[in-house]
């Protein structure tokens, strides 16, 4: 039950049923506002992503505002912003979403998120949603874009091409048009113009947003002990719900707290998670790396905030937009590597200095599976040891996840 | 794509009498494919690795390079049931189950050392990957590139959501064209020679043409082609051969077959009750078996969506020797799954049509999400929007542990048997059947 939100009393669903009953944030997000403490915070992030009825997207359109939902990763979410429309990153149902229609639209051997995704879309949970991004990470994404505009008809859905020509210097002017392409939509969504100067004032607000991000992800990576993994994870989430002019200054808040916490480090292994970048492991497995004493000091969860560094705005905003895709050092799996996959994630292994790797990659994402094999080579070369472990939205049982990772710890522990 | 050369088995165990000069060209054309690259070992041309969708062997073969396409590889082992072993020991190296048997297949046979009943195939020179329709082909071409150490030319080919390219989709191929000259130059020693293209062009051309013909006569009442099992074996020429005047030859002679086949009623089927579309990709490793399923209700599948992954030129594109550089970046554009849902479900609208399909079968792969995610609501809209009977049955294209003969041959005997009965029903109540 929730503890500091409202309960929605059931309404009208979308096909005559009865809605499920969600939670009510206030318009003006106070309840985010007024929360002082990382405890707070925390808590109300939960119960946030225990309702699958996108409560932060329902207060935002009750203050007349509309919103944009986007598929995780490389979402140009500064865009849908300078239109004032709320990005919202659409992560997939979580545990409590039960599927009975998605299975049938899109076959038996894909991922959760996408299965989850298209639940909502087919009951009406994403009816508090003006429009959807899907960008090219992966086919199934790709392919959702096509579903949603049969199934969302009066919605426009856009698919936005990725290019993986990193080197060609035709890439940013296309990427560019790319970007118009999805203007188009959004203007006709907003009721207004494009305009450079909004889209240069949304890119400092994310600017903001991201070195916040980078100081908590900093914090983390020098000093776990201050932060436990699930409130580090549960803050980076509220940022892909709420406005980020409210996330803005919860993360202030809650870095000025974490920064004076004195807490006693454990003798925990230090290690780097890979996979996570667009499904999400659930709260309970987060929990359960960190009891069996591990350190996460990287990972790739919600790189929706993090796919690049700051962005330099220069003279065409949209061409700055554009270039920060294109040139971001930042690596993950669905985007090609510029040097090696072995280089790409030694690299990021001495960065943390982290003492092993463990690959949580999603049950049938193929780009993180096949990166796991080039990945294990190169550290099996330097004698760094690893876990591969698969996970989905709705897992039930934990105990055969608790024996691997406290296998895996024995074995770096008795090394 | 197209079986190998070296089985005389045929669907079903016995020959089918409307397969005869085509086929048989088609076998010798793939041994020698395969028996050339075996052999081209000294004095050794380059090697070029590159994929179907959206290919570039035109500009390949234009610096003398031999095209390996390792999904046609892959599928020929397949269809001869090596695939396994090799997903196998891919699966022995780290790559899970449920990445694409095609990439498995690869990966395996490529640390396994190369050898096929077919023949060895080659270590690449360069790597191509053209990046159209399919993501694994990014992850495919990155594992290739870190295990054999050789270069790679990303080739990015936007996807297609409106009907026309963009003008700055064709700017953008049009400049990685020239980078991929200027790369292929570096690596050869060989200056580009723009006439050589033109040439290879023009036999393009010549093949597209007439592998369309082909295509088209499943138009016709009864069909004389099977447009998704007999069109498989033709797909070798278009896709793999593609600039050659063999490519072209052949399919002079496919057509001509056809036209024997029209003016003598040799049909596929002594009977042809259902015209039936077909999209996805097909079980190589149990084609025969799944082709029976179809044969033992006189289904005969007059058009199908598998045969356009290498190049929509059913639907008017042509290689254009007079427009090099552009025409070869709309073909890359291409690809059937290269186009959007709302693409896709025009194209197998306007088939049903032009074709006079009476039902569609679905058949979604566990390895392609590109191909596969959102078949299960391309059944829902021809069901419902368009009234076509449609079913929807999953097994691999790969990997022959996924499929079930029974479930699957339950499930199509149950449709082809409803099939007949709503045809029934509508007779008797004095309509024109479906």
């Amino acid at each position: 039950m929730p503890e500091l939100l409202q309960l929605r009393p059931p309404g009208e669903g979308p096909e005559g049923g009865e809605a499920p009953p969600g939670i009510e944030i206030s318009p003006d997000f106070r309840e985010f506002r007024q929360a002082e403490s990382v405890d707070q915070m925390v808590r109300l992030a939960r119960e946030v992503l225990a309702d699958p009825t996108f409560p932060t997207v329902r207060a935002w359109r009750s203050a007349g505002g509309k919103a944009v939902g986007c598929f995780p990763v490389y979402t140009p979410q500064e865009l849908v912003h300078s239109f004032a429309l709320l990005p919202v990153a659409m992560q997939g149902g979580g545990e409590n979403l039960e599927i009975s229609r998605a299975d049938a639209a899109l076959g038996s051997f894909l991922c959760s998120i996408s299965k989850s995704t298209l639940e909502m879309a087919l009951t009406g949970r994403l009816d508090p949603f003006d429009a959807f991004v899907f960008p090219y990470i992966c086919d199934v994404s790709r392919n959702l874009d096509g579903i949603f505009t049969r199934i969302l008809p009066q919605r426009p859905s856009h698919m936005l091409h990725l290019p993986q020509n990193f080197t060609s210097p035709a890439t940013i002017p296309f990427l560019v048009a790319e970007y118009r392409s999805l203007i188009r939509k959004l203007e006709r969504v907003a009721g207004r113009p494009f305009s450079e100067s909004d889209l240069r004032a949304s890119l400092e607000v994310f600017n903001t947003q991201r070195a916040l991000v980078e100081q908590l992800a900093e914090l983390r990576r020098e000093t776990p002990w201050k932060v436990t993994l699930q409130e580090y994870y549960l803050l980076l989430r509220l940022g892909g719900l709420l406005p980020r002019e409210v996330h803005i200054p919860l993360l202030e808040r809650a870095l000025s707290e974490l920064k004076r916490r004195d807490r006693k480090n454990k003798d925990a292994i230090r290690v780097i998670v890979i996979g996570p970048f667009c499904e999400q492991p659930t709260l309970e497995l987060l929990q359960l790396v960190e009891d069996v004493g591990l350190y996460v000091v990287g990972e790739e969860f919600q790189m929706l905030h993090r796919w690049c560094p700051q962005i330099t705005i220069g003279k065409d905003p949209l061409q700055s937009l554009a270039a920060a895709y294109v040139r971001t050092p930042v690596d993950i799996g669905v985007r090609s590597t510029p040097t090696t996959k072995g280089a790409a994630v030694l690299s990021r292994v001495d960065a943390t200095n982290a003492q092993g790797v463990l690959f949580l990659t999603a049950k049938f994402c193929e780009p993180a599976l096949e990166d796991v094999v080039l990945y294990r080579r190169a550290l099996e070369g330097r004698g760094i040891p690893y876990l591969h472990m698969e996970f989905e939205e709705k897992s039930t049982t934990y105990e055969q996840a608790r024996l691997q990772l406290e296998t895996f710890v024995e074995s770096i522990l008795f090394d | 794509m197209p079986e190998t050369g070296g089985s005389s088995e045929t669907p079903g165990g016995a020959a089918p009498t409307f397969l005869h000069d085509a086929r048989s060209l088609q076998r010798k054309l793939v041994e020698e494919y395969y028996r050339d690259l075996e052999a081209n070992e000294r004095p050794r041309r380059p090697v070029a690795y590159m994929l179907v969708g959206g290919n570039l062997a035109e500009i390949l073969r234009s610096f003398g390079f031999e095209v390996v396409f390792p999904e046609i590889v892959a599928l020929n082992c397949a269809i001869k049931h090596q695939s396994l072993d090799n997903i196998l020991h891919a699966e022995s190296l780290g790559y899970g189950l449920d990445v694409c048997g095609y990439v498995k297949n690869d990966l395996g046979l490529q640390d396994l050392g190369g050898k096929t009943s077919f023949g060895r195939i080659p270590r690449p020179d360069v790597l191509v990957c053209s990046f159209s329709g399919c993501y694994v082909y990014v992850k495919w071409w990155e594992a290739l590139a870190e295990s054999y150490g050789a270069p790679l030319f990303m080739f990015d080919v936007p996807y297609m959501r409106e009907e026309v390219p963009r003008k700055e989709d064709i700017d953008y191929l049009v400049g990685q064209l020239w980078e991929l000259v200027h790369f292929l130059e570096q690596r050869t020693g060989q200056a580009f020679d723009m006439d050589l293209l033109k040439r290879v062009l023009i036999e393009s051309r010549r093949a597209e043409d007439g592998w369309v013909e082909f295509l088209r006569a499943g138009r016709l009442r009864p069909s004389p082609i099977e447009a998704y099992f007999e069109s498989i074996f033709y797909m070798f020429p278009i896709n793999v051969l593609r600039g050659t005047p063999e490519a072209a030859d052949f399919y002079d002679v496919v057509n001509t077959e056809i036209r024997a086949r029209v003016r003598d009623q040799t049909y596929p089927l002594p009977e042809e009750k259902f015209r039936l579309l077909v999209e996805g990709v097909p079980p190589y490793t149990n084609y025969r078996a799944f082709w029976d399923f179809f044969r033992k209700w006189g289904a005969v599948s007059v058009v199908a969506t598998y045969p356009k992954v290498g190049g929509l030129f059913d639907r008017g594109f042509r290689h254009d020797p007079a427009r090099p550089f552009e025409s070869i970046a709309e073909y890359s554009l291409g690809a059937y799954v290269n186009q959007s849902w709302p693409l896709r479900r025009k194209i197998i609208a306007d088939y049903v049509k032009e074709y006079q399909a009476d039902a569609a079968l679905i058949h979604g792969i566990k390895s392609c999400r590109s191909f596969t995610a959102g078949q299960g609501d391309l059944r829902d809209w021809l069901i419902h929007d368009q009234g076509v009977p449609t079913l929807y049955i999953e097994s691999d294209h790969e990997d022959p542990r996924y499929f079930a003969p029974a479930q699957i041959k339950n499930r199509m005997d149950a449709f082809f048997e409803s099939l007949e009965q709503r045809r029934a029903v509508a007779i008797a109540g004095g309509r024109t059947p479906a």
